[in-house]
């Protein structure tokens, strides 16, 4: 038996819907640590929150909650507040009326805090309002008050930005952030927006399929993806497949001699990352990292960053500053010398 | 155009033989009809039979409807398809089959009469020929009032601390009332108007229907149909009233009433 932890502790948990699979897997979030589960739709994200939550019955493995072992207890038990992705309001109660369920509900004898929680996540004028009549992000505060109105020992967060339009996700995802820094309590965030995931995770977990890829802190597994679908989940883009020998690879007319290639032998597949590539002018001397020449394809203003599409071998799409874009002077047809910055690169075994 | 003369056409299929029906009657053979012991006392039966059905078809059929729209379980169509089952047997043969089981020597019934309950010639018989008939109505309407509601509600009122019973309760029963309702008045409606499964089982004492037939065969078309008036006017009215309560204020004063 593990020495059970403060905070949420999870072993060789498992769970079943249909022919999908969840699992075994084990995770720990310390009592002020936000986890973030990353992983495309269908992974198995919310079937993972359900089941720590005690909504979902469970195969196999063991949970336990500050200390507790929480496994055999049914969902009311558990005392772990849940948000999801569309808030779940009741349709027939009031804000105020939503966030008191909870405490009633439980019939403990707590001091009533709605009236704080109304303040806290600035909704206190929506009180006698119909969830109905609220907008996307005004529902999500209500549902997050609504969860710690239960003064929970665990805090899941089911996709709950990925409803609302951009400046209420940006709204929404301050609050959190502050929220869940003040709370002090263990909190998993599920999501697939890698930006949501970093800005929001101190730890973050990789989930695809059912299993679990990758976790750790997420400034290392953001720059440290382990395979090829935690790169792409992160943002990494594909390089192509190429071979590596003695400390080197090469893949199209990139030659590699990268710590990335150390140890690796036979056919890999190169990852990197877009906005780590340096352009400039022809015949500079020798790039810092690995580098080629490329002709300009051609050049997309999106913003924050803008994408320019080089035509060499293997095809690159490089994430520049507009700032750059302007110094350099870059048109279409134009040729540039392509540098790959040393760390931007990741090499894995070809399967 | 077509579209609303062809429904215009049906409408008037159906309204017209009432019409007709309601104009037949001066004012003194309705007030005589009413005043009759017989058509009072059979309207009277009507009324209270198919309101108890209402009730057990509802506090029945709540948790067959509430199963068949939440849980997925092998076997879930064919269930429904026993819940259906009643719309397509004719009401005679409901009525024989239901003899069957509950007269004096069947299955319920024998055991019911050592009880001193009979079924046979009863207002019980009356209720069960009424239930088998109506009990469709009660659970599909429930259905589909529990089917729109959306899962997530319940989950969220169980991680909020609900036992499942009182997720129940106070989130998806006052949410699918409406549907619940609408059920319960479509068993009363469906009851009052039942005939052929009540006559076999208890022709008497004899329901509205049963009586005006009484009468159609005793004294004529011109008699039962001051009769027939009395019990249209009666189940209309009872009708309308309990649909607008169903459908509207009587759920704004239950949700009200719901914290």
């Amino acid at each position: 038996m593990p020495t059970p932890r403060p905070g949420l502790s999870v072993s060789e948990l498992s769970a079943q819907a249909g022919p999908f699979t969840l699992g075994p897997l084990s995770l720990a979030i310390p009592p002020d640590r936000v986890l973030v589960v990353l992983g495309p739709s269908g992974a198995g994200k919310s079937m993972l929150l359900e089941t720590i939550a005690g909504l979902r019955s469970q195969q196999g493995g063991q949970i336990s909650l500050t200390g507790t072992d929480i496994t055999g207890l049914s969902a009311e038990r558990r005392r772990i507040g849940l948000v999801f992705q569309d808030a779940a309001l009741f349709p027939h109660l009031t804000v105020r009326d939503n966030i008191r369920f909870g405490p009633r509900a439980s019939r403990r004898s707590a001091p009533d805090t709605t009236g704080d929680l109304l303040g806290q996540l600035g909704i206190g004028h929506l009180a006698d309002r119909a969830p109905r009549s609220l907008s996307g992000g005004e529902r999500q505060r209500v549902a997050l008050a609504r969860a710690l109105a239960i003064q929970p020992s665990l805090l899941l967060l089911d996709e709950p930005l990925s409803a609302l339009d951009q400046p209420a996700r940006e709204d929404m995802r301050t609050l959190l952030q502050r929220l869940l820094a003040e709370l002090a309590i263990p909190a998993a965030h599920v999501t697939h927006d890698r930006d949501e995931a970093l800005s929001i995770g101190d730890d973050l977990a990789i989930l695809v399929g059912g299993q679990l890829r990758q976790t750790g802190p997420a400034t290392h597994v953001a720059t440290h993806p382990a395979d090829p679908d935690t790169a792409r989940l992160l943002g990494w883009a594909e390089l192509g497949h190429g071979t590596a020998a003695n400390g080197a690879a090469r893949i199209g007319q990139l030659i590699i001699h990268d710590r990335a290639a150390g140890g690796l032998h036979g056919p890999v597949q190169a990852f990197y990352r877009p906005e780590d590539i340096e352009l400039g002018p022809i015949a500079q001397g020798p790039p810092p990292g690995a580098g080629l020449t490329a002709h300009v394809q051609e050049i997309i203003r999106t913003r924050p960053l803008a994408r320019v599409s080089l035509s060499c071998d293997p095809p690159i799409t490089a994430q520049i500053l507009h700032r750059d874009l302007d110094r350099l002077q870059l048109t279409a047809g134009q040729q540039v010398q392509v540098s790959l910055l040393p760390g931007s690169l990741r090499l894995f075994r070809a399967r | 155009m077509v579209t609303w003369l062809l429904g215009g056409l049906l409408l008037a299929f159906v309204v017209l033989p009432i019409i007709r029906l309601a104009t037949t009657s001066s004012v003194a053979s309705l007030h005589a009809a009413a005043s009759a012991a017989a058509v009072r006392d059979a309207t009277l039966l009507s009324l209270q039979a198919a309101a108890i059905t209402a009730g057990i078809a509802t506090l029945f059929g709540v948790p067959l409807a509430y199963i068949l729209a939440r849980a997925s379980f092998r076997g879930r169509n064919a269930l429904q398809a026993l819940v259906d089952l009643p719309l397509v047997v004719p009401h005679t043969v409901a009525g024989i089959a239901l003899l069957f089981l509950f007269g004096r020597t069947g299955w319920v019934g024998g055991p019911a009469s050592h009880l001193g309950v009979s079924f046979y010639g009863s207002q019980w018989g009356i209720v069960a020929a009424m239930l088998f008939v109506s009990c469709p109505f009660a659970v599909n309407s429930a259905r589909v009032g529990f089917e729109a509601i959306d899962p997530k509600l319940e989950r969220a009122a169980r991680s909020l601390g609900a036992t499942p019973w009182h997720a129940f309760q106070r989130i998806t029963l006052p949410l699918a009332l409406r549907g619940v309702l609408t059920g319960a008045v479509l068993v009363y409606a469906r009851s009052i108007s039942e005939f052929g499964a009540v006559v076999i089982i208890a022709y008497y004492p004899a329901t509205a229907p049963v009586e005006i037939y009484n009468l159609f065969l005793q004294s004529g078309l011109t008699q039962s149909a001051s009769a027939a008036v009395v019990l249209l006017i009666v189940t209309l009215a009872t009708f309308l009233v309990l649909r607008t309560l169903a459908s509207g204020r009587l759920l704004a004063q239950v949700n009200r009433a719901y914290p």
